[in-house]
């Protein structure tokens, strides 16, 4: 199981793995083993949340304090339907951007995700979406469309749509 | 909530006889007839019609049973309950991502009702290439007449929404022709909720039709059931070995439950069913078993529009277009079908590309937002061998399909196709859904910009919601997994009844191709263990 995974990459590990030194065996997992967000998942991916949802989130930061938590908890719900084997390389893709070296590495980003800017992240995001490595672009859009698809699946989150929800039967 | 009929519920209330989740607890073992793996299109029709012979019919789904009641239109609650890897199933690398049911009913419970037969020119080649001798339109014309009038299959009388006339305005200011789709459907409300569970039951799907009849002639379900090995002796198979499993496809406890039946159905759907398949590790002396996955592979256009569109209210897909496919021969560059899917929130921003103001900015637009989409034909070069199906450690099985030069040619010229369609339906901009596109303001910037872009995958978004082949019927074993009368070359007491029969894609929405050649294999499986005439309508 273990040369399958790391979402399956051949190069691409390689390389993640280069970054990170000493080798996945010794990070902590980015996720619990039902499927929710570690600590440093969840300073990963309210991060990415702030970054890819500029512009929907709010501007207030007790506002945005509390968006982002409930939106971290859709994300552990979401994280919680998906198979074993799509949770195991999410949790080794969460460990290796919670860790400073692996962050660095795959996305360029210098700061910790729950200091860094805006525009911070999304220059990491941007570098992981234009890389030519498949490992980087698979994180991109591992990352990106997780959020959006656990923004976006609550009803609080259409007004910016403009999408008026079900019609009611 | 909803205080419309529920059929399903009041099944239950009745006495079906439903085991595993919630309800009945799961014997260690069942006897019985037949074994049928699956509770989809392929799954349901057999069903029905063995339950007919006077058969006694136990069906396995992995997936829990939901109905009307629980539909809520809600994607946040479909798309874990209903689908397979809650929605997110993806291919090896990651560049495709495929939508699957995982649910009584099968993906029938949650496609978007368009219903074709098997074109022809598909026929002919799999006479040409496969040996299927039989399968001419004439020959099938029978049998999908039966499924069209069991599952209400008609022409679509309301108007279509916004999103399908953009198809049909653009394509006729550039003499592409347009048809109507059929729709398997019953006084259908229009609401464009078909994706998540149809709230109204409008929808014939199994879920309605045929698992409902078979369950009222005393047939047994089994539900959050997988189906984990077949086990076999001799050229024969002795039992089906099944385990409980949670939500997430882990399984929820040590038990083993053993059916042991006289015949073993295997419909279980694209990808799935092979795994099973291999899992038991049946003959494979061809290795023919998992190959030739096919995927229908979907490029997307969105474009904005001045006036609403409003892309997630009335029938999805009700117009297309076969022009690409028919202005070109089968078997020459890979052609497209384009339809107008649904858009709601979740698909559309998971879908789209891009992030932060940029996104905001478009999102702001949905309402005025169209989108086309385009499901390429493959399997039908040799430069279109479709994907493997392999296993990982842990028995769950993986799609590996290759997005070589050849399909993503085919994936630029879809998206010049739709991007002419929608300017000449009037777009303001048009966005090919590509991570290094933008948004386009004329149909000389797109085109120009579309014939630079790095067609790759990962860059390139595509999606897929048609899984077909990986057990491919065949006429001489050399060529295929099972015979033409859908029973395995090599083990006597095992058909396989779902959409990985198809020696290449379908080039159009499979369901109706798996109602139709599965009634017949059905029925004459009904025959020769029956010895009884049965008939799907």
């Amino acid at each position: 199981m273990r040369r399958r995974t790391l979402l399956q990459l051949g190069i691409g590990s390689a390389i993640a793995l280069a970054v990170v030194g000493g080798g996945i065996a010794l990070v902590e997992p980015g996720l619990e083993p039902d499927g929710r967000l570690r600590p440093g998942a969840r300073a990963v991916m309210g991060g990415v949340a702030r970054g890819v949802l500029d512009g929907v989130l709010p501007a207030d930061p007790a506002a945005l304090d509390a968006a982002l938590r409930s939106h971290l908890q859709r994300l552990d719900e979401t994280l919680a339907a998906f198979p074993a084997a799509t949770r195991a390389e999410l949790s080794q893709l969460f460990a290796l951007l919670a860790m400073p070296p692996g962050r660095l590495g795959l996305t360029g980003l210098g700061k910790p995700w729950d200091v860094a800017t805006v525009a911070e992240i999304q220059q990491a995001l941007e570098s992981l979406r234009r890389s030519t490595l498949t490992l980087r672009q698979q994180a991109y859009h591992a990352l990106r469309d997780l959020t959006n698809a656990a923004w976006f699946a609550d009803p609080s989150s259409w007004a910016a749509l403009g999408y008026d929800g079900p019609v009611n039967i | 909530m909803s205080r419309l009929p529920d059929p399903v519920r009041d099944g239950l209330a009745r006495g079906w006889r439903v085991f595993g989740g919630p309800h009945a607890v799961l014997p260690e073992r069942i006897d019985c007839d037949v074994a049928i793996v699956g509770s989809g299109a392929g799954a349901g029709v057999t069903a029905e019609l063995l339950t007919r012979a006077g058969l006694r019919v136990v069906m396995v789904e992995e997936g829990p049973l939901r109905s009307s009641t629980d539909f809520h239109q809600r994607e946040s609650e479909a798309y874990p309950a209903l689908y397979q890897e809650s929605a997110a199933r993806k291919t090896a690398d990651k560049a495709i991502n495929i939508l699957q049911g995982r649910c009584v009913g099968g993906s029938t419970t949650v496609n978007w009702t368009s219903s074709f037969r098997t074109p022809t020119a598909t026929l002919s080649y799999w006479r040409e290439h496969f040996g299927l001798d039989g399968m001419t339109a004439e020959a099938l014309a029978p049998w999908f007449e039966q499924a069209e009038q069991r599952l209400g299959i008609e022409p679509w009388l309301m108007p279509p929404n916004e999103n399908n006339d953009l198809l049909r305005r653009g394509a006729s200011k550039l003499r592409i022709a347009t048809a109507d789709i059929r729709r398997n459907v019953k006084g259908c409300w229009n609401l464009g909720s078909c994706g998540m569970g149809c709230p109204t039951n409008a929808k014939q799907s199994m879920l309605v039709t045929t698992i409902p009849a078979a369950l009222d002639g005393g047939a047994q379900l089994l539900v959050q059931t997988r189906a984990r090995r077949l086990v076999h002796r001799g050229g024969r198979i002795t039992a089906l070995e099944c385990v409980p499993v949670n939500n997430d496809g882990s399984v929820a406890s040590p038990g083993i439950t053993r059916i042991v039946a006289r015949h073993y159905v295997v419909a279980g759907g694209a990808i799935n069913s092979p795994a099973l398949l291999l899992r038991s590790e049946l003959p494979d002396p061809h290795e023919r078993l998992g190959r030739r996955t096919f995927l229908h592979p979907v490029v997307i256009s969105a474009a904005v529009f001045d006036e609403p569109v409003e892309g997630w209210k009335g029938a999805p897909q009700t117009l297309y277009s076969d022009h690409f496919l028919d202005s070109q021969p089968i078997d020459g560059p890979i052609g497209y079908k384009l339809e107008a899917p649904p858009l709601h929130p979740v698909i559309f921003t998971s879908t789209l590309p891009g992030y932060g103001r940029a996104q905001t900015e478009l999102l702001a637009k949905f309402p005025n937002t169209h989108a086309l989409l385009a499901l390429m034909r493959d399997g039908f070069h040799a430069q279109s061998p479709g994907g493997r199906v392999q296993l990982r450690s842990d028995g769950s099985p993986l799609l590996d399909y290759p997005l070589n030069d050849f399909v993503m040619d085919g994936a630029r010229r879809a998206l010049l196709s739709m991007a002419e369609i929608q300017f000449a339906a009037g777009a303001r901009v048009v966005l090919p859904v590509h991570e290094r596109a933008t948004t386009y303001a004329s149909w000389a910037q797109a085109r120009e910009a579309i014939a630079a872009l790095p067609m790759q995958p990962l860059l390139t978004r595509v999606v897929s919601a048609h899984v077909m082949g990986g057990c491919g019927i065949a006429g001489d074993a050399t060529r295929g997994v099972v015979r033409p009368d859908g029973v395995h070359w090599q083990v006597e007491n095992l058909s396989v009844h779902d959409g990985s029969l198809f020696p290449t894609s379908v080039g159009a929405n499979p369901q109706l191709s798996i109602y139709g050649i599965v009634n017949r294999l059905a029925t004459s499986l009904a025959k020769s263990l029956a010895g009884r005439e049965v008939a799907l309508a």
